[in-house]
């Protein structure tokens, strides 16, 4: 019994001396800038997993045992995880990570974001009328989010607020470094049909022109006469499909069979275990490759 | 395209170099500005301009004060990115409509469970009617009041008139995993109880609760206090504190005068005339009334506690498991007569039950592969002072002679009911579910035999199958076809049941809680 005691005062002597700031991250590639720009000095956890649409998840009760627990929820907001973060943060009986909180950080609110403005009309589909969502294909979009990032843990920890923003440098450097080396790579490429309008933050660093969308509009999925309104527009031109892990091959499938084009499916999300910069690097590295395999 | 190109590189080192000037008391304004340069200067990168930026002074990866700059000021904002409109709050309207048929058979109340149902209450219970029908317009708002309040008020909408389904306000500051919710709000005990009509998977209720709490589920005003231990696995724990109007659990009728007019003709002789007179036919107006003698008790008049856990399963598997419980002081019923009899119970009533989700996520686009399994028991148990009585004297209720036996009685219900349902994704966009219900796998009840209502009978178990098919274009519209086999615990008694619903939202998009 005393052993017992003793183990249990042992192990709450261990969760005090942890003094790590906890962040429960909405998506793999939050969970990975977390840890990049944090260190040792974070806990991470990663609410949504890598090959899911991050768009239409539903709060799950793990979810909200992460928000109980965190310091500081890092998402990446603009309405991306309105499906679930809002109704997971009322579940979550956390004051420190409700939306107005230094624990409430949003990547979207440190950049500027591409085509906002959009009517807010859902006959355009599942529109974004605060702007496209998916920032986190742009690796410089990333490093400026990590600078505010870094800021924001620097507030929470402040005995290691220097060090965030050296390990954000570091990895403003990195993702500079590879732009560079990828814009090199990736010039006058034709293009690419995308499934959804999740890569367009990438094209655009490239101007790299999109062809089509496999959608006929944001969150509607393919259909056979949008398909061939496609394949109509598009023959005679030479382009890829990109499509994610989490997005059906069909579409892709028929304009390689009606105009020859190669396709790609690809991750857009790191592994939800990612803690270096390399794996998110390569991540983007495989879509640079892919929009210039095709000349 | 050159010159552009080193504007743009001007453009951002002038940004940067005047930055810190600003440091220290950067304005919003200030804050926006800069980011705009940066931000231009990146969408409109090229190979020349990004080495130009990289070369310069602003972007040395030796020289940390820009970076350091870049993190204060666009650090400094704690906003969201969102459409919402300033200070509006979230609204959405929900449009439910159903086309109802009874094909075979007559649906009734199941043998044990007719309290409540056949009384028209007035309200609104989420019974069908044959034919065509908007079930209701739910009309809901949502925002956060205040660094301390969320509030969320839902009203629905029907051809003859307003309900006020929900309105609470819940608290978004208090420590220790506490969270407060005050106002009217469906209870959180078990688990579909707190949904709504488009949260079901099926066009309607399962019967557990429309029997055990009422039509309305368990919706009560009150104030519930949750509380959420930080531990690794979801672990919730509440208490309701609720006014006791629930029609299956908590209906408090109140203590008041049972009354009732009589106008009968009664034979008067004119004293002039003598006895000589024939007489006339006179009305002649009675009024009868004496207390109902209903035990008075305040609010709260019911209570209730639920726990849910969940464990972590990863990212494709979420099961949670819940267990919960309720005490009313007060359940009490009338039903009055055209005689003038009255037949009141009066007593107290407890429930208490389990629930059980599981859901799978099985990787497909618009819930393709997914499924999911839930289930609910609950079991009610009331004693009850049961009374038949009636007017002896234009002041006295006195029990009725039916049955010496069985016109006074204390008497203990117990009932309870099942249901377990599951829903597949078997195709991007399409669901197609089944329901099992159960009711009254125990039922020790009492009911209107020509020897009196208050002796006991043990009834049988009534069933109810249900197959839903779903298609969702968007997850704003949805569309479902289901089919009910009634078998219920009277011989013979079957029924068949078509519905077609429609559940369409509009406006801001709803989060969508476990």
């Amino acid at each position: 019994m005393k052993r017992v005691i003793i183990g249990m005062l042992l192990m709450l002597a261990a969760v005090a001396a942890s003094a790590e700031v906890r962040v429960a991250a909405t998506v793999p590639n939050m969970g990975m800038l977390a840890r990049v720009i944090g260190g040792d000095a974070v806990d991470v956890t990663v609410m949504a997993p890598a090959d899911r649409d991050a768009h239409y998840l539903e709060a799950r009760p793990s979810m909200m045992a992460a928000l109980r627990r965190a310091d500081v929820v890092v998402a990446v907001g603009a309405e991306l995880e309105v499906g679930w973060l809002p109704a997971a943060l009322q579940g979550a009986n956390n004051p420190r990570v409700q939306v107005g909180r230094t624990g409430y950080f949003e990547g979207a609110a440190h950049i500027e974001l591409i085509e906002a403005g959009a009517a807010a009309d859902r006959a355009g589909g599942d529109v974004h009328p605060a702007g496209n969502p998916h920032f986190y294909m742009d690796p410089q979009r990333m490093a400026e989010v990590g600078f505010a990032l870094a800021e924001r843990l620097g507030r929470l920890d402040s005995d290691n607020a220097e060090r965030f923003l050296e390990n954000a440098e570091r990895f403003a450097a990195m993702a500079d470094e590879r732009v560079a080396a990828w814009l090199e790579r990736a010039e006058d490429v034709p293009g690419a049909v995308l499934y959804h309008k999740d890569a367009n933050y990438l094209t655009r660093l490239f101007d790299a022109p999109i062809l089509g969308y496999l959608e006929p509009l944001p969150g509607i999925p393919p259909t056979a006469r949008h398909l061939r309104g496609l394949v109509r527009d598009l023959d005679g031109r030479d382009g890829i499909t990109l499509y994610t892990d989490f997005q059906p091959s069909r579409g892709a499938d028929f304009l390689e069979r009606e105009l020859g084009w190669p396709s790609r499916q690809l991750p857009n999300q790191v592994s939800t275990t990612a803690d270096d910069a390399e794996e998110y690097f390569e991540m983007i590295d495989r879509w640079v490759e892919a929009l210039a395999s095709v000349r | 395209m050159k010159l552009s190109q080193t504007i743009v590189g001007l453009m951002l080192i002038s940004g940067l170099s005047v930055s810190p000037l600003f440091a220290g008391d950067a304005t919003e304004a200030d804050d926006s500005d800069l980011r705009m340069d940066q931000v231009l200067a990146q969408a409109e990168t090229t190979p020349e301009a990004e080495q130009q930026r990289q070369a310069g002074p602003a972007r040395d990866p030796l020289d940390p004060q820009p970076a350091r700059m870049r993190a204060m000021q666009v650090g400094g904002g704690d906003q969201e990115v969102t459409s919402g409109t300033a200070f509006n709050p979230a609204i959405s309207v929900i449009l439910d409509g159903v086309y109802y048929n009874e094909f075979s058979g007559h649906v009734e109340d199941a043998p044990g469970f007719d309290f409540g149902h056949d009384h028209g209450h007035g309200g609104h219970g989420h019974g069908l009617e044959s034919g065509f029908q908007i079930r209701e317009a739910e009309l809901s708002f949502s925002g956060t009041v205040d660094p301390y309040f969320d509030m969320f008020v839902m009203a629905a909408l029907f051809e003859n008139g307003v309900e006020l389904e929900e309105a609470y306000v819940t608290t978004r500051s208090l420590p220790a995993g506490l969270q407060i919710k005050a106002g009217r709000f469906l209870s959180d005990v078990g688990y579909i109880n707190k949904q709504h009509i488009h949260d079901w998977q099926f066009v309607d209720a399962p019967w557990v609760i429309d029997n055990l709490f009422g039509e309305e589920g368990l919706r009560e005003n009150g104030i519930q206090l949750t509380w959420m231990p930080a531990t690794r696995s979801y672990t919730r724990f509440g208490l309701e504190l609720l006014h006791g109007e629930s029609e299956g659990v908590a209906n408090y009728v109140g203590d008041g005068r049972h009354e009732m007019v009589t106008v009968l003709p009664r034979h008067v002789v004119d004293p002039n005339v003598g006895p000589d007179d024939p007489g006339a036919e006179e009305p002649v107006r009675n009024r009868w009334r004496d207390d109902k003698g209903l035990h008075q008790t305040s609010s709260p008049r019911l209570i209730t506690a639920f726990a849910k856990w969940a464990p972590n399963l990863g990212y494709d598997h979420a099961l949670q498991l819940g267990v919960f419980g309720g005490v009313s002081d007060a359940h009490q019923m009338e039903e009055t007569h055209s005689s003038g009899r009255l037949e009141t119970w009066d007593g107290d009533a407890k429930f208490y039950g389990f629930d059980l989700v599981y859901k799978y996520d099985g990787g497909g686009i618009h819930g393709h592969r997914s499924f999911q399994f839930q289930t609910e028991y609950i079991r009610r148990e009331m004693n009850l002072h049961y009374q038949s009585r009636q007017f002896t004297d234009f002041g006295t209720l006195e029990p009725t002679t039916r049955n010496p036996d069985g016109d006074v009685v204390d008497q203990e219900w117990v009932q309870d009911g099942i249901y377990a349902q599951a829903v597949y994704g078997f195709a991007p966009r399409w669901n197609m579910g089944l329901r099992v219900d159960a009711l009254g796998l125990t039922n020790d009840a009492y009911e209107d035999q020509p020897d009196g209502r208050g002796l006991p009978v043990s009834l049988g178990s009534s069933k109810r199958f249900a197959l839903q098919t779903t298609y969702a274009p968007t997850e704003f519209s949805r569309i479902r076809a289901q089919l009910n086999y009634n078998d219920f615990a009277h011989h013979d008694d079957e029924a068949w049941e078509f519905m077609l619903q429609y559940n369409i939202s509009l406006g801001v998009h709803g989060a969508h809680a476990f």
